[in-house]
């Protein structure tokens, strides 16, 4: 109803009200929410409560939603009753207090209680809050008489458009407020300024999510020229809430936090151990030391341990592709499976241990070449009925 | 026309690094030429190794190169120097080379067999020992020795081992007054006079291949005895030695029965001509990985390879390790394929091939081979 309200105040009063100070968003959003004094005895005029008192007859979509609204209610407070029983009960299995019993704790009791090696988190044994398990539901969109709380209401998608409203309305004041900076022939303020590098705009899931309403792709489209628009000012710092509700912080990059120092020997020299170098069956270390010569011992050989020439390429890729080839000693220690599982393994380390020794920008260019992932391959099993992994027997006709 | 500007930008890259010297005497090569390539005139190679001598993917290369050239390497300077100084009148002094497999112990051979043929050596060499004990064709000729009881012939190989000798010791037969000491009796009619040339003991050999075992027996103790009697200096040099104190050998007699090595008459003349107990000479031998099964290679030490008993045999000598490329004759070797266009492409091509083939000959030119 308050919605309503403002929406029609702010239509007939817009030069009394909106003066130039309060074309911050921030105003902007106490309009929105709550009406003041004088707005609502302009509203007493307005509004014909007589007639609306006549006809205060509940809408049959109002009693059909109420109908369905009480069956939800019911259903999510059996749910939380049993939620909490189960929560005692486990809390009483595990010896524990049940008053202090958080949800952490009965995640940990589940895991010891049910442990599953289900490769899918998502599909392992859980026991979460109702409210977390079942969908949420939108409250009913109208009064009892039908009337729709939300102005947008007819649009089909309240939420979304009211977004896209929203975001129109911070536009043009930040076009005002410019104005003003450039009449006054003020300079903009040099702190203020909206960090985005580290972020992106929610992904169409994700808004549909936090909406709970389904929207169209070319909706999202429309969504994201539209917030794009909104940075692009150059005050865009003034409604930096707004934007950073719709926005999603990146995940940092893992190996430019997690860079190992390297340690010394008794000779001066630094060098980085990477444990666990692990491709197909073989397990192995690699240890470098920087100012070196080249040298390469493998198992206490040098490169002629493996006999074909792929492995040895192998082994050599991230050196060349660093230019370290000379200016480093390599030391592995390798054992199990077969010349090209164990050759990869050691690729793999060399590169992963070279990260302590080599510049930013060869670090990027090793991750886009792959040298800083591990290959997670496996061998596939042998299927029953044929002759290995996915091939067939041969077709016969008969 | 783009391969004339290929002949013309190799040329020019190979003017710029030198990777040939002119000094094709093995007699007065030096430290200096340590890494460089020598030409072998084709004449002097066809006339020692047109019947083996060097291996088979070499030979494919030179036939490739139109021109056979050798590195100077330092075992090779090494046994040059050793053979300049040694004194004559002593027992002959027995070097072993070594290495690992493709390090180039025969070519290292060779350029000493060279250095035999320039010096005015009696050449005594044996491409490759496997070849009559290991290697299997499907007609091996074999036959019970009539002279020695218990023993076994091969009388092709034989021949053929004396058709060799013959064609790398030509000037020296041919010109050489070396007479035989004894008579040699065949049979009832063919005997061989004493005081007769050497080439004629050769010549029956090659001519009536059932006495060739017999001919080469005769000729090592006659060698031995002109060595002894300064009538002429000998070289000897045996590859794939190890092969001879190998238990077994893959030879079979006509009854299933297996041969050992000692039970061949030709391995008893090569072993009886590699005792110390002669002068004038200079014996070169090689231990070889590749003379032995795989089951057999885990070490390319001579101890291992030659077992207790060659060991204790040839004790003492001189072991001479072949090893890998140094970095001047990795790019020297490098500079020469580019030479013959064997290798292309940009120069940061050669650090791969350095690591790929760590700095084996024989992976080098393998690797290179498809490039």
């Amino acid at each position: 109803m308050s919605l309503v309200m403002s929406f029609t105040v702010k239509n007939l009063l817009p030069a009394t009200i909106c003066s130039i100070r309060s074309n911050f968003p921030s105003s902007i959003h106490k309009y929105s929410t709550g009406p003041s004094k004088t707005s609502s005895n302009v509203l007493d005029h307005l509004t014909d409560w007589e007639t609306l008192s006549k006809n205060r007859k509940t809408s049959k979509a109002m009693k059909a939603y109420l109908e369905r609204a009480k069956e939800h209610d019911e259903f999510m407070k059996r749910q939380h009753l049993e939620f909490n029983i189960g929560k005692r009960h486990l809390a009483n299995m595990m010896g524990e207090d049940p008053e202090t019993f958080t949800q952490k704790d009965v995640d940990r009791a589940i895991e010891y209680l049910f442990p599953s090696g289900i490769y899918d988190p998502a599909a392992r044994p859980l026991m979460k809050p109702p409210e977390e398990v079942f969908p949420a539901r939108k409250a009913a969109e109208f009064d009892e008489a039908g009337r729709p709380h939300h102005f947008l209401f007819y649009t089909g998608k309240p939420s979304f458009f009211k977004v896209l409203y929203d975001a129109a309305e911070h536009i043009q004041a930040l076009n005002k407020f410019e104005d003003k900076v450039i009449r006054k022939k003020a300079t903009p303020d040099p702190n203020g300024s909206l960090k985005l590098e580290g972020s992106v705009w929610l992904t169409k899931e994700q808004l549909e999510q936090s909406l709970v309403e389904s929207i169209k792709e070319i909706e999202y489209e429309n969504f994201k020229v539209v917030m794009e628009r909104l940075v692009s000012s150059p005050y865009a710092y003034l409604c930096k809430d707004f934007i950073e509700k719709y926005r999603k912080p990146l995940a940092m990059q893992r190996f430019a936090l997690e860079i190992p120092k390297p340690s010394y020997d008794e000779e001066g020299r630094a060098f980085i151990t990477t444990y666990e170098c692990l491709r197909k069956k073989a397990r192995g270390e690699v240890t470098i030391r920087y100012p070196g010569s080249g040298k390469i011992s493998i198992n206490g050989k040098d490169i002629t341990y493996f006999e074909d020439i792929q492995p040895r390429e192998q082994v050599m890729f991230p050196l060349i592709f660093s230019g370290m080839q000379n200016s480093v000693d390599v030391e592995c220690h390798i054992e199990g499976g077969g010349p090209s599982g164990q050759a990869g393994a050691i690729r793999w380390g060399i590169a992963w241990s070279l990260r302590s020794f080599v510049e930013k920008d060869m670090l990027e260019k090793m991750q886009v070449a792959g040298l800083l992932t591990r290959d997670h391959r496996r061998r596939e099993r042998k299927k029953p009925g044929q002759p290995g992994a996915r091939k067939k027997p041969t077709w016969k006709k008969r | 026309m783009f391969s004339r500007n290929w002949r013309v930008l190799s040329r020019a890259y190979s003017q710029a690094v030198t990777f040939r010297t002119s000094e094709i005497s093995p007699q007065h090569q030096n430290d200096k030429q340590i890494g460089l390539f020598y030409t072998l005139k084709q004449d002097t190679c066809k006339e020692l190794f047109s019947n083996g001598g060097l291996p088979k993917s070499f030979m494919k290369q030179t036939k490739t190169f139109t021109e056979t050239t050798l590195m100077i390497r330092q075992p090779a300077l090494d046994l040059i120097n050793c053979i300049k100084s040694t004194d004559f009148n002593k027992p002959v002094i027995r070097y072993v080379l070594y290495g690992e497999k493709g390090c180039g112990k025969s070519l290292t051979m060779a350029h000493m067999i060279h250095y035999a043929y320039e010096d005015g050596y009696l050449i005594v060499h044996v491409p490759w020992v496997s070849e009559w004990l290991r290697r299997v064709p499907r007609h091996k000729e074999m036959s019970n020795s009539q002279t020695r009881e218990g023993l076994v012939d091969l009388p092709l190989d034989a021949a053929a081992w004396l058709i060799h000798f013959k064609s790398q010791n030509q000037t020296l037969l041919k010109s050489s007054d070396l007479k035989i000491s004894k008579e040699y009796v065949w049979s009832k009619r063919e005997k061989t006079e004493s005081g007769a040339p050497l080439s004629e003991l050769v010549e029956h050999g090659i001519a009536r291949i059932k006495y060739a075992c017999d001919v080469i027996d005769a000729l090592i103790s006659e060698i031995k005895i002109l060595s002894n009697n300064k009538q002429c200096k000998t070289f000897v040099a045996i590859d794939g030695f190890n092969s001879f104190f190998y238990p077994l050998t893959r030879l079979n007699t006509p009854t299933k029965k297996k041969v050992k090595p000692d039970e061949v008459t030709l391995t008893k003349s090569f072993l009886e001509l590699t005792k110390n107990d002669w002068n004038n000479g200079i014996i070169l031998l090689s231990a070889d990985q590749l003379a032995v099964p795989d089951e057999n290679q885990d070490s390319y030490f001579p101890r291992y390879l030659l077992r207790k008993q060659g060991f204790e045999y040839l004790d003492p000598f001189v072991p001479i390790e072949v090893g890998r490329y140094s970095d001047k004759e990795f790019l020297s070797c490098a500079s020469y394929y580019r030479d013959r266009l064997w290798l292309r492409g940009p120069p940061e091509i050669e650090t791969e091939l350095k690591f790929t083939s760590a700095c084996n000959p024989f992976k080098f030119m393998e690797q290179c081979a498809p490039l």
